[in-house]
């Protein structure tokens, strides 16, 4: 073995060494949460703790899903606990996709006009929008909520899924325009006035030509529109309050309110909270590739 | 169909780019509208495709006057500089987009797109998508757009430019033929002074939006308008010397500090005394072999190789030179003392003032 090719392999030993231990950080602890919502009651604390169960058991999604309510030791009696947050676990999951979609498709839908009028019109102040919106996206996002609150006080919308519908779509629109706008700004006029010529009216331009070759764009708007509604926790909290209005994020911190906490369910929660998180990247990220718009212009 | 342009003016905020072009491009004739950058033969032709509002004046498809008539109503078609190919639509969407919107049967619009395809030898191409072609096939590809629809007036801008030496020859000369097979009045807007000589029917030589000469390529080139076209058309460019006409024996003649040079009966066209610039083609000047007769005498400043022919640049008086073309055997080198013939004929003469070339 030369000099070279030692040093080579060592790099490259080296660089896999970083990696592993990189994604070993990542995912420790989703392989944790499932192996734990995986586990019987018995076995999550036992000592040594187990990264497989020992017994593989469905029962706390099953309970989540079900949604029936759950039976615990107290003494030596098997009692109900009443109403627990695992009924309404369903309930909330569905709040959740709700105003995740709600709020996506209201900020898609403003965005992705606001930026093809502003890369396509003249007129006073088209330039400095985009950019003070970015800056409005760069302010913390508490800042926004009590005033957003008082705003919902005052439209008597409170304790309503719209409420926050509104409210996401107040703290992602100003990214997604801003992303779009410089998504827009990319696609050449050419292919705008190509299709003007070939016949085709104003609308028919925007629908056939300009927004499928917008998709990548759109797609990454909305998937960061949902990421945020979908995880947000403060502003669910603060414009929320009944049991039955609760998204997913509000909702899975009651499993720790009261003297038990159940991890078995508490973790089964969290993994079922990720999976449409999981799902949509999969089956959007090829669409996120650059080189969308690759052959429009001279490439 | 012919396209007449009566009186065009074209502003951009207070900027004039357009000052009252009146132009007519023969029905089935190939017109191009050359000139360097920025002098509005994009902007002429975004007008007449109605991508762009026209000021004042009026443009006539036939008779009628299509000012306000949407792109989509003139029947045009055009080629774009950049292409404009719809990425995320193969081939064969592109080529029959335009069909499609207009509601063509399926079955009319598959035998437009094949037959299109076939004529440009880009059949195997229709299920890619532009990302997935050269840039020789995405020309192609547009030129096939706008020529599946059969339109009355085909418009291009540019369209060669972002192909490569070689490659452009072969499709100048395919252009032309597609011309002639198409029969419609094609506009084309180029820089590139030979895409426009060897294409066209016509030329409309245009600067600071004004139409600076419009006529064949071959009156163009030998008999220029003006300055401005006398020195863009035509390469190597052509020699320019100032100086004035004056009578001597009844004759007159040309002088400049260099030089005096007796003219052809007439050909200075009344421009005696004035200031002149008298304009020469390389290709129009020769070398002569003993310097002492010759109206002209210099020394060899460079001498570059063209291939079968040889640039020989002349220097004059201190800074004053003449480009002369030969052919490539011609023994001369760097230095040497030179005579330079000139033919009487084949000179021409501008006001120095105003630049419009004298005639008698």
């Amino acid at each position: 073995m030369t000099r070279n090719e030692f040093w080579g392999h060592t790099r490259r030993l080296v660089s896999y060494a970083v990696l592993c231990a990189v994604t070993f950080l990542v995912c420790f602890p989703l392989v944790w949460a499932v192996s734990t919502s995986l586990k019987p009651k018995s076995e999550i604390f036992s000592t040594p703790p187990t990264l497989v169960p020992h017994t593989v058991t469905l029962e706390n999604y099953k309970a989540l899903i079900t949604g029936r309510p759950q039976y615990f030791q107290s003494g030596d009696q098997q009692v109900t606990s009443g109403t627990t947050p695992a009924q309404f676990f369903m309930r909330w999951f569905v709040n959740s996709m709700i105003v995740t979609l709600g709020s996506t498709l209201i900020s898609i839908v403003i965005s992705t006009l606001a930026a093809y009028s502003l890369t396509r019109f003249r007129y006073w102040g088209r330039t400095v929008v985009p950019y003070f919106s970015l800056l409005g996206y760069m302010v913390p996002s508490i800042i926004f909520v009590f005033p957003l609150f008082l705003v919902m006080v005052q439209l008597d919308l409170t304790d309503s899924l719209l409420s926050l519908v509104l409210g996401y779509v107040c703290i992602t629109l100003p990214f997604c325009m801003w992303l779009m706008w410089a998504f827009m700004r990319s696609i050449p006029i050419e292919i705008e006035e190509a299709a003007l010529i070939d016949g085709a009216s104003r609308l028919q331009v925007f629908w056939q030509v300009v927004l499928p070759t917008a998709l990548p764009g759109i797609i990454a708007a909305a998937i960061f529109s949902m990421i945020v509604s979908w995880n947000d926790y403060l502003f669910g909290r603060v414009f929320l309050n009944s049991l039955d209005n609760l998204t997913l994020t509000v909702g899975v911190m009651l499993f720790f309110e009261g003297t038990h906490v159940d991890w078995g369910l508490l973790m089964a929660a969290s993994v079922l909270m990720t999976v449409p998180m999981a799902i949509l990247f999969m089956a959007l990220q090829r669409h996120l590739v650059a080189g969308f718009g690759a052959g429009a212009v001279k490439g | 169909m012919d396209v007449k342009l009566e009186r065009i003016n074209k502003n951009f905020g207070a900027v004039q780019v357009l000052k009252d072009i009146d132009l007519v491009f023969p029905s089935r004739k190939f017109v191009t509208l050359l000139g360097p950058s920025g002098c509005g033969k994009t902007t002429l032709l975004r007008m007449i495709a109605g991508l762009e509002p026209v000021t004042a004046g009026a443009i006539r498809f036939g008779d009628r006057v299509i000012n306000e008539l949407a792109p989509r109503d003139r029947n045009i078609a055009m080629v774009f500089q950049s292409y404009a190919l719809y990425p995320q639509m193969t081939v064969r969407r592109n080529l029959g987009y335009g069909l499609r919107v207009r509601k063509t049967p399926q079955a009319e619009m598959d035998a437009a797109v094949e037959r299109v395809a076939g004529i440009l030898e880009i059949s195997h191409l229709l299920d890619r998508k532009p990302g997935q072609l050269s840039g020789g096939q995405r020309q192609r590809v547009a030129l096939g757009r706008a020529m599946v629809r059969q339109p009355d007036i085909f418009l291009m801008d540019e369209p060669l430019s972002n192909l490569d030496a070689k490659l452009r020859v072969t499709m100048r000369a395919e252009l032309r033929r597609f011309h002639l097979d198409l029969g419609a009045t094609t506009i084309y807007v180029t820089h590139d002074q030979l895409e426009a000589m060897t294409m066209s029917d016509m030329i409309a030589v245009m600067h600071g939006g004004i139409v600076q000469q419009f006529g064949s390529p071959g009156d163009v080139y030998s008999r220029p308008a003006n300055l401005f076209v006398a020195g863009f058309i035509g390469s190597p460019p052509m020699n320019f010397v100032t100086g004035a006409v004056a009578a001597s024996n009844g004759q007159a003649a040309f002088k400049s500090p260099d030089f005096t040079l007796e003219l052809a009966n007439g050909s200075a066209g009344g421009a005696q005394a004035r200031e002149v610039v008298l304009g020469v083609r390389p290709q129009d000047l020769t070398l002569v072999q003993n310097p002492e007769t010759a109206p002209v005498r210099g020394r060899v400043w460079v001498v570059e190789l063209l291939g079968s022919e040889k640039l020989v640049e002349v220097m004059l008086g201190d800074r004053r030179r003449l480009t002369v073309q030969v052919r490539a055997e011609t023994p001369v080198s760097v230095d040497d003392e030179v005579g330079v013939g000139f033919d009487p004929q084949r000179i021409h003469l501008f006001d120095a003032k105003s630049g419009i070339a004298l005639r008698s």
